[in-house]
């Protein structure tokens, strides 16, 4: 019943909206730029423009149409779009930096496809990051981007919780302050973060530690979608997320941003600001300072506030590039750093605990608000350097060059004994060096090949949870693209080696004795696995507006040392987790396919559906024996390795009801497979669906002082998760949680004070406070997801 | 080649291979830092005389590994028992008593003992915290007729949850053990 009282609320909110858009239309507020043209005059003109030399298509490009107020710029594949033109004669004009444009003058009588190819410009060759960014897209798996306004919205929420913005991605939380990416029902070790180009390596191997990484750094957030081993690495089974940096400054000058942003439910505040210079006495030279400050208190849910739920934050980064025209080098440094409360309901120990926790209407201790941050909690610092460097090796080929050196740090002070010391402290120090060469057009092939190295060391004092270990990996690959006409083709294969060896003492395993000089004894168990990626995939381009995207790919995962070697009681969840030192590789097959229809005026859409199989995937097994303990019984799991399948789908559409209102709808699905069990596998994300309705306004107000003006309505249904085994309880203390229905509204505008654009946005989330569970909630046992949260955000450029 | 002489790239190169190649030998150092109960007993002296009886439970290499051992106690009937409960990590040299642990922190710790059905058994509280609540480390049982069952030891941890209202399903358990004891 509740639902449909929820649904009915979203159907007046509409209907209230529609009548808000047609007194505004009657109006005189709005200036008529865009106003529809004459029924007789529905011509289309469209086209794609690219690279002359390397035919890549030119993101961003501008084309007008001279002496007429349009103007299109050039999406993600370089196609440009005029809709509703009556006939007539119109001069065209493409222009790119970097590049010398082109004009034409054209006859137009009914729709027409120009293509452009654009001669790049001598003089203008060092705006070299241009190009970069230019031949980033183009691949033939699913990817969603997320940049511009749509993530600064975002702002004031984690990484993952900005990325669920996309289809197919939701996110594996540890209550409220820990968010774990999910990718096609993949997460953790499964899902590559490459943050600023370089391989994101931390504990990723438990679901409760979220990528240590800034979202403010950020300019363009990509989810690679699906198997995508050759260039970033063995691993990325389930995806790629990468976290982009806006490139250095390439034009005289200095500027500054500073964001702030306001969250009502746990009154979190954010302060970021960020002062980049290309100094106009050294060209050569461009430099970025980036910093963030965040601190949050106990988060609130409908009905009460969760203890101990606070977090701070204290980030920076700091660039710095030399770019000539034949070579570049630059330098980049970023330290987040992070305190985290562990929610105090959570704290749990054996079985019945966890059972008592099940039966309590609200958790306990009952908490108010507070910032203050109490035991347990935990400390994660992360430090990324890197270098980077490229030689053009001609027009279109350049060699490129990066050494990195991550140091993690996570210290987990615990609610007994001695307060002053961590009961655990982990350090992890990764090495990485990778060599790429982007060779010249040869056989209308454009590739790359290149070799990765990478040495990692992980130290931990305190209780034991994962040995010490080293790990030594080194991969070679090479990607081909090949394109010609409607086909764009891209093949690729790499090659992996990882040697691994594990320090640990018996006492840490479960050959245990009892005696201690047997115990005492350091064990060094190697691993060596070596294995092959490959990846072949096809674009077919029926026109400007539609795209088939055909990929299919293999790659390999080794077991990670926690999934090897830990042993111990994993606290919170009331489980001993034994590691299986048996464990081989697992290797998926992924198929995807992928149909854009894209840049229509009114309809626009994707559908992608895939099917992914995995050999010998690696999970978690509760064991029907609990292990006991001088604490009483703990759920007893292990490691184990079946065949398992991940199939699914994911939906995005749009329809442009009128000049102002635009209709878009979202599905995601996936359904995961034990093969060999004959069963679905557990914690795999439910399905998502997402409709919403925005009203948009380009210019309001005298001189049109509000730009890109917005409100935004969406509903979010995610049902009851029904695909799971036969004999649930066996394996999970609580069923699926029932399904849930949240409102969520958005609004922004762009204030022009003078020179200066502020960008002001307000997000509304869960606004019936609709108390839920989510099922990928590791909590989800002891309390409810957030109530109704505002956010205020404020982006304010400087020019100076 | 003309391309490797180049300063800059010269550096990167050398400086990514150079610093790639270190490699780390350290060991871990076994350490017994970590809070470990391994022991907890239960020692029962006769009021007006009688032999000192003691249960008690023993897991000396910790969670999982070898399984533990369990002593169980035989009582007289109708008598009663003044008992104190000792908690002992006994994986270090000397033992360490962890009951003081908990004696300083009465206020946010309490033992609890539950009788399994068909046991004439009563156990009743004999100290107090500083919060004048029970703490269970000196309890008194008295016993009636011959019979047999299980007595459930349970320490909980309740830090600011221990209270009037505060149960046996407050908090989290740092011990949970159960003795077989025969009335005769």
């Amino acid at each position: 019943m509740r639902k449909y009282v929820n649904y009915l609320v979203l159907l007046l909110l509409c209907i209230g909206l529609a009548s808000a858009r047609v007194l505004a239309q009657n109006g005189p507020i709005l200036t008529g730029t865009d106003a529809p043209a004459d029924a007789d005059c529905g011509i289309t003109l469209s086209g794609k423009v690219t690279d002359h030399e390397d035919r890549s298509p030119l993101i961003g490009a501008t084309v007008v149409l001279e002496g007429t107020p349009h103007t299109s710029i050039t999406d993600a594949n370089g196609h440009y779009h005029f809709h509703d033109l009556c006939p007539g004669t119109y001069r065209l004009v493409v222009s790119y930096i970097g590049y010398n444009p082109e004009r034409l003058e054209k006859s137009v009588r009914s729709p027409e496809v120009i293509n452009f190819r654009l001669h790049p410009d001598a003089l203008q060759l060092h705006s070299v990051e241009v190009r970069i960014a230019k031949q980033r897209e183009q691949i033939p798996q699913a990817t969603g981007h997320l940049n511009g306004q749509e993530l600064r919205q975002t702002h004031g929420q984690s990484l993952a919780q900005s990325l669920e913005r996309m289809t197919g991605v939701t996110s594996i939380q540890t209550g409220p302050s820990i968010a774990k990416p999910v990718i096609h029902g993949m997460h953790s070790s499964r899902v590559l973060v490459m943050n600023n180009g370089v391989r994101h390596e931390a504990q990723q191997w438990g679901s409760e530690h979220a990528p240590e990484i800034d979202p403010f750094v950020a300019s363009e957030l990509t989810v690679v979608k699906g198997a995508a081993g050759v260039r970033y690495g063995a691993d990325a089974i389930g995806g790629v997320i990468l976290v982009e940096p806006k490139p250095l400054r390439d034009s005289a000058g200095t500027s500054a941003e500073l964001n702030l942003v306001g969250v009502s439910h746990n009154r979190q505040g954010v302060v970021s600001g960020m002062v980049e210079s290309n100094p106009a006495g050294i060209p050569s030279l461009s430099w970025r300072l980036q910093g963030t400050l965040k601190k949050a208190g106990n988060s609130k849910t409908p009905d009460y506030y969760l203890a101990n739920t606070g977090y701070q934050e204290q980030n920076f980064s700091a660039a710095a590039g030399w770019t000539r025209q034949k070579f570049g080098v630059d330098a980049f440094f970023s330290r987040f750093d992070t305190k985290l409360g562990v929610f105090s309901a959570s704290h749990v120990g054996n079985l019945t605990d966890i059972r008592n926790a099940l039966q309590r209407e609200r958790p306990e201790p009952e908490a108010a608000f507070t910032y203050d941050i109490g035991v347990p909690y935990q400390n994660v610092t992360h430090d990324l350097m890197r270098l980077h460097g490229f030689y053009r090796t001609g027009p279109a080929s350049r060699l490129l060059f990066t050494y990195a050196r991550q140091y993690n740090q996570r210290e987990e002070y615990d609610a007994h004994g001695d307060q002053s010391t961590p009961g655990l402290r982990f350090e992890i120090t990764t090495h990485s060096s990778e060599a790429v060469w982007e060779h010249p057009l040869i056989w209308n092939l454009k590739g790359s090949i290149g070799a990765t190295y990478q040495y990692q060391f992980n130290r931990y004092e305190g209780r034991f949870f994962v040995p010490f270990y080293q790990s030594h990996t080194g991969g070679l690959f090479w990607i081909e693209n090949w394109e010609k006409g409607k086909w764009h083709v891209e093949a690729g294969l790499r090659y992996d080696y990882r040697y691994l060896q594990a320090k640990l003492f018996r006492k840490d395993t479960p050959e245990r004795t009892g005696q201690s000089e047997l115990d005492n004894e350091l064990l060094t168990p190697t691993h060596r696995f070596q294995n092959l990626s490959g990846t072949l995939g096809a674009i077919y381009h029926f026109g400007p507006h539609l795209d088939l995207n055909l990929n299919a790919s293999t790659a390999w995962r080794s077991p990670t040392t926690s999934e090897l070697y830990s042993n111990g009681i994993h606290h919170g969840t009331g489980t001993y987790e034994y590691g299986n030192a048996n464990l081989g590789v697992e290797r998926a097959y992924n198929f995807m396919a992928t149909l854009a229809y894209v840049q229509n005026k009114r309809l626009n859409g994707e559908i992608s559906v895939y099917h992914n199989y995995i050999d010998n995937y690696i999970y978690q097994e509760p064991d029907t024996v609990p292990t006991l303990t001088i604490r009483g019984a703990f759920l007893t799991a292990r490691q184990k390795q079946t065949n398992a399948t991940f199939t699914g789908m994911d939906v995005s559409a749009s329809y442009q009801l009128t000049d102002h209102l635009l209709f878009a709808t979202k599905a995601s699905l996936v359904r995961a497979y034990n093969r060999s069990a004959d069963e679905y596998l557990i914690w795999i994300p439910t399905d998502r669906y997402e409709n919403s309705l925005r009203y948009s306004v380009e210019r309001l107000g005298a001189q049109g002082v509000f730009a890109q003006n917005f409100l935004q309505i969406s509903g979010l249904a995610v049902p009851r998760q029904r695909h799971i085994p036969d004999n649930y309880l066996a394996r999970d203390y609580a069923m699926p949680p029932a399904g849930y229905f949240l409102l969520n509204a958005e609004a922004g505008t762009t204030l022009q004070l003078g020179k200066h654009q502020i960008e002001v946005g307000l997000i509304g989330r869960n606004l019936l406070n609709t108390a839920y569970r989510d099922y990928l909630n590791r909590f989800r046992y002891y309390a409810d997801e957030i109530g109704r949260s505002i956010t205020l955000r404020v982006s304010i450029p400087l020019n100076f | 080649m003309k391309l490797f002489l180049k300063p800059s790239l010269a550096f990167l190169f050398t400086a990514s291979v150079f610093m790639t190649s270190c490699s780390n030998d350290e060991d871990p150092i076994p350490t017994n830092e970590e809070e470990l109960i391994t022991t907890l007993q239960l020692t029962m002296v006769p009021q007006g005389g009688g032999a000192t009886v003691t249960a008690t439970y023993r897991d000396l290499d910790g969670d999982g590994g070898q399984a533990p051992t369990v002593t169980g106690a035989t009582l007289a009937a109708n008598k009663t028992y003044d008992v104190t409960v000792k908690v002992m990590d006994e994986s270090k040299n000397p033992a360490e008593d962890i009951t003081e642990e908990v004696e300083e922190e009465g206020d946010e710790h309490q033992f609890f003992y539950v009788v399994s059905n068909g046991l004439n058994l009563s156990v009743a509280y004999n100290d107090t915290d500083s919060n004048n609540r029970p703490v269970g480390i000196h309890t008194r049982a008295i016993t009636t007729s011959a019979s047999t069952g299980n007595l459930q030891v349970i320490l909980k941890h309740q830090p600011n949850s221990k209270s009037a209202t505060s149960t046996i399903n407050t908090g989290e358990t740092d011990a949970e053990v159960s003795f077989l004891i025969t009335i005769q």
